[in-house]
């Protein structure tokens, strides 16, 4: 970051003497950030850097327009001699077995199935879907279509049937990956019957790929196919085709409070200059690293995390459970690779703080330099925890999102870290607080940028005026990226998230969007209406609980019978972090006049908040009974 | 508190006489109920099948459940599990558990 610093002061005429002069001049002029960051990634690309961006709207700027490049050649690229010799990927199941790749090996596999794939019939804009855990298998097969410029999409194989399907159906794709199955925690739990079913209902797919063992589907007429078979095919890609800074590289879901989920596409180039300036610059990532990000393959940090091959670190990969077969098993992990930056979540710091598990008692850590921590809000007091049970680090926290496919928020080699607080806003990215009509770098607000930036998505599939994604980021307040998150900017230059300010959930690190609820419990028996909040708990696991309130046809009690049979639905429909905490019986549940269920006014009056909208609400009363309500509260410490 | 959980308990405090809370539920009680509500609704009895079946090698719960439900039971009966004894050998099945737990010095529920 320093060197980038002084490399910025010569582009700009002037010293850049500490990280707010950077950033300043970042937002001060654009278009010189920019290039002077995509001129010193070393980034392989062709075409002319000008112009740089066509204009400055929010929404309409695109970034590059005369530029190609390819997103695998960038990750695969020897970035000095002997690379390909060293580890790029090793890859652990929770049984033990562990699987390294060399950059050379990598390489070699990614381009062997890249012809095959070619063979197949996938080029340019071809959909790629993808079932896996985390394991190597996931990324040869990402970097294989990447490399020939199909769009890629991944889920983990522990979403439920119904996620699942209203996520690939909208993503139409040519091609599917999958595995048969996956192992959490000692048990083997097989996915054939979900993956027949969602096969049977993609009429786009015309190839089945399995990653691993046999799918073996039921009643299924699209051929089926075997990586391993296909990577000893022949020939391999021989090179790269480069596309343009906007064609699309990765497709990622999101849910909202309506609806089905967002199928949010993401660009190629904004993507990878992006992540390289977080991963290389803001995380300080290089060819001596050595990453581990806990993440699935359905979660946007799985891409993140990807892309630190373009920084030619080293990423760790865990197909299976943190605590299998003993509590600490991550732990042995990381120490047994000798991971420098581990990345995690509020949550995990909290299991290991609850169950006892001090690092600690562990060994010294000598490689482990920086925790990275997203997913949730990481409290004051795990910051305090984790230097004294586990070693004085900086700590990391990062925030974005899958709208962005990376941060917003995040750390810096070059500041200090204050207990609760990201370090600083990601360079060139004009992060402000919009509070009453009024935005500023500093003060507390709804989280919204004032300038383009590059990793802003492309737009929706099935969204083609874009009404949809305008809607989603810019038309809540026009000529700003409005992001759906509270925050709080100091005048140190740090962040606080406060959490989302626009209704969806984030339970235990997992975003769900409250519609997948709604739509998984539509004609239950004895519901009438329902509604998920998420409420703030600090006690709880990742900081905060999914609520949902119910609102039940006479007769029907809120019995015990009642209660699990719905769990078990969200459970087996949607997933595990689908199921409340809580369910609270309530006469109604607040709608607007137009009839829109409003979480946010819920949400409020849950938390004791003076209720912002009060007035747009059609029912307000139901807002007392959810202040008041016994079953909400929450047990004393 | 959620429909059909287990009863509140502020004025256990006030219970000083090591006799038994009968406001509390037992132990078996608590931990199946726990189970059900977060994990196997309405399915652990029957997953569960006899107090010796490991919750580990029978997929009924992981180590980080396990954490989980040890703090629903600090809670519940206000005591404390000292974490070098939260091991496979105490909390491994529904019987070790309701054995250890009735040991408890501070245990005040129904034997």
């Amino acid at each position: 970051m320093a060197q980038f610093r002084g490399d910025c002061a010569v582009v700009a005429g002037r010293p850049l003497a500490d990280a707010a002069a950077l950033q300043a001049w970042s937002l001060a002029e654009p278009r010189a950030f920019w290039r002077a960051l995509l001129e010193r990634s070393g980034l392989l690309y062709e075409g002319a850097l000008e112009p740089v961006r066509d204009g400055d709207d929010v929404r309409a700027a695109r970034y590059f327009p005369a530029l190609r490049l390819n997103y695998a050649e960038n990750l695969l690229r020897s970035l000095r001699p002997g690379d390909d010799a060293q580890p790029a990927v090793i890859g652990w199941t929770e049984e033990g077995a562990r699987t390294l790749l060399t950059r050379g090996q990598l390489r070699s596999k990614v381009l062997a199935l890249a012809g095959a794939l070619r063979a197949l019939g996938i080029g340019p804009g071809d959909r790629v879907a993808c079932m896996s855990s985390n394991a190597p298998p996931a990324i040869v097969a990402c970097l294989a279509a990447t490399a020939l410029g199909a769009v890629w999409s991944t889920v983990a194989p522990d979403l439920g049937t119904e996620a699942t399907r209203d996520r690939f159906a909208q993503l139409e794709p040519k091609l599917l990956f999958a595995v048969a199955g996956y192992r959490h925690h000692g048990a083997g739990r097989p996915v054939r019957d979900k993956l027949s079913a969602l096969v049977r209902e993609l009429p786009s797919l015309r190839h089945v790929i399995a990653l691993g063992e046999p799918l073996q589907l039921a009643g299924v007429a699209v051929p089926e196919y075997s990586m391993a078979a296909l990577l000893q095919q022949g020939p391999p890609l021989q090179q790269y085709p480069r596309l343009p800074f906007d064609h699309p590289l990765f497709v990622l879901f999101s849910s909202g409070t309506t609806g089905k989920p967002k199928a949010i596409v993401h660009s190629l180039g904004g993507t990878l200059l992006e992540h390289w300036k977080e991963l290389r610059l803001h995380s300080d990532l290089s060819s001596d690293d050595v990453l581990y990000f806990h993440t699935t393959c359905g979660w946007m940090m799985w891409n993140w995390q990807l892309s630190a091959l373009a920084c030619g670190t080293t990423i760790v990969l865990l197909d299976g459970s943190v605590s299998f077969p003993q509590s600490d098993a991550l732990l042995l992990l990381l120490m047994r690779e000798r991971v420098s930056v581990f990345g995690t979540s509020p949550a995990y710091l909290q299991y290991l703080r609850d169950a006892g598990i001090s690092p600690r008692e562990l060994g010294d850590w000598p490689a482990l330099r920086a925790i990275q921590s997203t997913g949730s809000i990481l409290f004051d007091a795990q910051y305090h925890w984790v230097k004294e049970h586990w070693k004085h680090l900086p700590i990391q926290s990062i925030s974005g999102g899958t709208d962005v496919l990376g941060c917003l928020v995040l750390g810096h080699p070059e500041l200090p870290v204050h207990a609760g607080e990201s370090q600083c806003v990601s360079l060139g990215i004009d992060v402000q607080a919009l509070d009453g009509g009024n935005t500023a770098r500093v003060g507390s607000g709804e989280l919204v940028v004032a300038n383009p930036f590059p990793s802003r998505p492309l737009g929706f599939l099935h969204d083609a005026d874009g009404a949809r994604c305008r809607d989603a980021y810019y038309a809540a307040h026009p000529g700003l990226w409005t992001h759906g998150d509270f925050v709080q900017l100091t005048a140190h230059g740090s962040a606080r998230i406060l959490g989302r300010s626009d209704g969806t959930l984030n339970v235990k690190g997992v975003r769900i969007g409250p519609a997948e609820i709604y739509a998984i419990l539509q004609g239950f028996p004895g519901l009438i209406d329902c509604m998920a909040l998420e409420q703030q708990a600090e006690k709880e696991l990742g900081g905060s609980r999914l609520v949902l309130l119910v609102v039940l046809a006479d007769g029907q009690a809120l019995d015990r019978p009642f209660v699990l049979k719905l769990k078990k639905e969200l459970s087996q429909r949607g997933s595990p972090a689908h199921v409340p905490a809580v369910v609270a019986k309530v006469a109604s549940v607040p709608v607007t006049f137009s009839g829109k269920k409003s979480e946010r006014a819920a949400t409020d009056a849950l938390h004791g908040r003076e209720v912002t909208n009060r007035a747009a609400i059609k029912n307000p009363e139901c807002l007392d009974e959810i202040a008041g309500h016994a079953d909400l509260r929450l047990a004393e410490a | 508190m959620q429909a059909g959980s287990s009863p509140h308990h502020k004025t256990a405090d006030a219970n000083f006489a090591m006799t038994a809370d009968t406001r509390l539920p037992p132990v078996r009680k608590l931990v199946i109920d726990w189970l059900d509500d977060n994990h196997h609704f309405g399915e652990a009895e029957q997953l569960i099948g006899s107090d010796d079946r490991s919750f580990l090698e029978n997929g009924i719960l992981d180590s980080l459940g396990f954490v989980q439900l040890v703090l629903h039971i600090e809670n519940t009966y206000r005591l404390k599990v000292d974490r070098k004894t939260l091991t496979p050998a105490n909390f491994d099945s529904l019987g070790k558990i309701v054995a250890y737990i009735s040991k408890h010095p501070d245990y005040q529920g129904p034997k």
